[in-house]
């Protein structure tokens, strides 16, 4: 019983890392940019979230208010930082992207106060029981159930779709995708906002399972992202679902019998070294 | 016959002469403060820090040390050992403090504390909680309760609770384990049963997979310690998991964030602090409302301590009429105080001998619940002990 509900609770934490890692493995499988400011929009959407919420009552409005909110800062980010820096080093690109971070998350102390900001009243709390004895909360069953949804949904677009073959040409072939038509500049600004989108979308589950947005609490996505990405092949979205979900369990469990050695964050990168040790190129890497 | 220099610049001279020259009589005494005032714990650091600017604003409308008014700089450290560091510096060296107070958590608090006992400068600590602040030197004091005294009271509550099986849910930081460790060592003195330890990282939060093994483990009572961002989402959660037994905090949960973030499921919340928001002890009180009015919102803990730190440095100064080094610190030492916190008084380490109050949520707020008295078990360590 204690084994199913860690299993369940480790899904729920991979949900959520799948849905921030998900718009990192975009940005980079198709401009190989280590885009650490993703995790500016994760909080972006959690502080949207909680502020659309708590003025309209509707949590609906406020995952679209801060989706789309997310997704337009995220293409603003790659107009204004990004694209400039295209065809220098890559090292480039990320330490820019580092800085840009650090100052999101001051805007965010500035702007909203340092301790942060709760519901009102915060919706989707009640206790569902699945299974006769395992409990979830509405908001983690949402979480879980999104997760999937929008994954599949974007596994689908990539490969069965007019849009999704011109991004991954864009990848494989910039100057071929462009002679056949395909304006590269839309192709990335969709991307960013797509995966930025999903940022945010995170960001208002987050804090709702939570009840609190800090200016701080994209600090640890930014890097574990990065390390999810990497388990699950960089620029593979199955993998990053995969991988997501099965460095949240791994989580789960180390948290509670490896606690007195090692915290969420080191089980998590100890678990990632040894995948590496064995698999340098990944868990689930592309073929 | 001529003047070798013509007698308007020698006025101006004169006079820049003199300004330059002035006697200290028209000079602020300077105290030193730090605290985070940005970086994770930023809301503590706000807190503190209108504390102790409280805390010199009353004492400038009182005239000052002597007249002369008292300013206070303050700078910010990230609650961090490598800001904190240059920080102190900069205090001593360049502003030239007479004193200092820390309003900061004991990670940046230990690495100041060394400089400001190696430059002789009085440092009063208001809330950071490790044991080794203290034994740094005799240049240290601090006003709240070390780690395990408060971690020993815990226990002694949960005996007058009447409960013997209890799980421990530790921050992994220098608060979090002196609690428990204190914890621990009194345990056995009331029998109790601590069924599991568990540690979680001071940046978690969510406790699912920590929750479904504290409800296997079926304790009587839960003494988890924290700060209001882990403790809201803990206890939220908690109940959420149809967790009902009593839950225990200590100074970090002493915010009215907490009850913010943990909602409904606040009620009932016992904690282990210093600051009773029922107290009939007029200072107290009086700081309640006058941090209300100035910050908008209720006294935490941190606000009151470093409050307290900054006016007992202020009555030093005064005593010593704005003099530092071992004139301030003998003066510091020697004096018993009533502030927001409680009835203080110095024994030879410099620690703190009171009571400490058990709040508990009630209705939303914080209310008095009881009062933990038990000299014995909650004397802070001396000198000579261990």
């Amino acid at each position: 019983m204690l084994f199913i509900e860690l299993v369940a609770q480790g899904l729920v934490q991979g949900s959520i890392y799948a849905l921030i890692a998900l718009g990192l493995t975009l940005v980079y499988g198709l401009l190989r940019i280590l885009h650490i400011a993703h995790a500016a929009l994760f909080t972006l959407g959690g502080y949207i979230g909680v502020l659309t919420t708590n003025a309209t009552g509707s949590l609906t409005i406020a995952c679209i208010a801060a989706m789309i909110g997310a997704g337009i800062v995220g293409v603003i980010i790659y107009r204004l930082c990004y694209e400039p820096i295209l065809n220098q080093p890559p090292f480039v690109a990320l330490i820019a992207s580092i800085g840009l971070y650090i100052a999101f998350e001051e805007a965010f102390r500035i702007l909203f106060g340092a301790a942060g900001l709760t519901y009102n009243a915060a919706p989707l709390q009640q206790q569902v029981a699945i299974f006769g004895s395992l409990y979830f909360s509405q908001a983690e069953i949402m979480v879980m159930a999104s997760s999937v949804a929008i994954i599949a949904a974007l596994g689908y677009l990539q490969s069965h779709t007019r849009v999704g073959i011109a991004c991954q040409a864009t990848v494989s072939d910039p100057q071929m995708a462009e002679s056949f038509g395909i304006r590269l500049r839309t192709v990335r600004d969709l991307n960013f906002f797509v995966g930025s989108a999903l940022a945010g979308f995170a960001g208002v589950w987050v804090a709702l399972l939570n009840n609190l947005v800090e200016p701080t609490m994209g600090s640890v996505p930014s890097y574990k992202a990065l390390a999810i990405i990497v388990l699950g092949g960089m620029g593979s979205v199955p993998g990053t679902l995969m991988a997501s979900l099965v460095l949240g369990v791994t989580e789960s469990f180390g948290t509670v019998y490896l606690d007195r050695w090692l915290d969420r964050n080191a089980v998590a990168f100890a678990f990632l070294i040894l995948v590496l040790m064995f698999r340098p190129q990944g868990l689930f890497a592309r073929r | 016959m001529k003047a070798l220099v013509a007698p308007s610049k020698m006025a101006l001279a004169l006079a820049f002469a003199a300004a330059v020259a002035a006697p200290s009589a028209f000079a602020d005494i300077k105290v030193g403060l730090n605290v985070p005032l940005t970086g994770f714990a930023a809301a503590d650091g706000n807190s503190a820090q209108i504390g102790a600017k409280l805390a010199v604003e009353k004492a400038n409308a009182e005239g000052g040390v002597n007249g002369e008014k008292i300013n206070l700089i303050i700078y910010d450290d990230q609650a961090s050992a490598k800001e904190a560091t240059p920080v102190a510096t900069k205090l001593i060296e360049r502003d030239q403090v007479v004193g200092a107070v820390s309003g900061s958590y004991s990670a940046a608090t230990r690495p100041a504390a060394q400089i400001f006992q190696a430059a002789e400068v009085p440092y009063v600590v208001a809330y950071s909680i490790d044991p080794s602040v203290t034994r740094t030197g005799d240049y240290m004091f601090r006003v709240s309760s070390m780690g395990e005294v408060q971690g020993r009271g815990g226990a002694k509550l949960v005996h007058e609770l009447g409960k013997k099986r209890v799980v421990l849910i530790t921050l992994k930081n220098d608060f979090g384990q002196t609690l428990a460790r204190g914890f621990k060592e009194a345990a056995p003195k009331f029998d109790l049963d601590i069924v599991n330890e568990y540690e979680y990282d001071i940046k978690d939060r969510q406790f699912g997979s920590l929750i479904a093994r504290v409800k296997a483990d079926n304790p009587e009572v839960i003494y988890a310690s924290g700060y209001y961002f882990n403790a809201g989402p803990l206890v939220s959660q908690m109940r959420a998991a149809g967790i009902t037994v009593p839950i225990i905090g200590q100074e970090g949960y002493d915010s009215e964030k907490f009850i913010e973030i943990a909602g409904p499921a606040a009620e009932g919340t016992l904690l282990v602090t210093s600051l009773d928001r029922d107290s009939d002890v007029p200072v107290t009180q009086e700081f309640l409302k006058t941090f209300r009015e100035t910050a908008g919102f209720g006294a935490d803990m941190v606000g009151a301590s470093t409050y307290t730190a900054m006016a007992i440095l202020i009555e030093g100064l005064r005593k010593t009429g704005g003099k530092g080094g071992a004139e301030l610190r003998d003066a510091i030492a020697e004096g018993t105080y009533t502030m927001p916190i409680g009835e203080l008084k110095f024994n030879d380490l410099h620690e703190v001998s009171k009571d400490l109050q058990v709040q508990v949520v009630k209705d939303g707020a914080f209310h008095r619940h009881s009062v933990l008295h038990d000299p014995e078990l909650l004397a802070p360590p001396t000198k000579d002990s261990k």
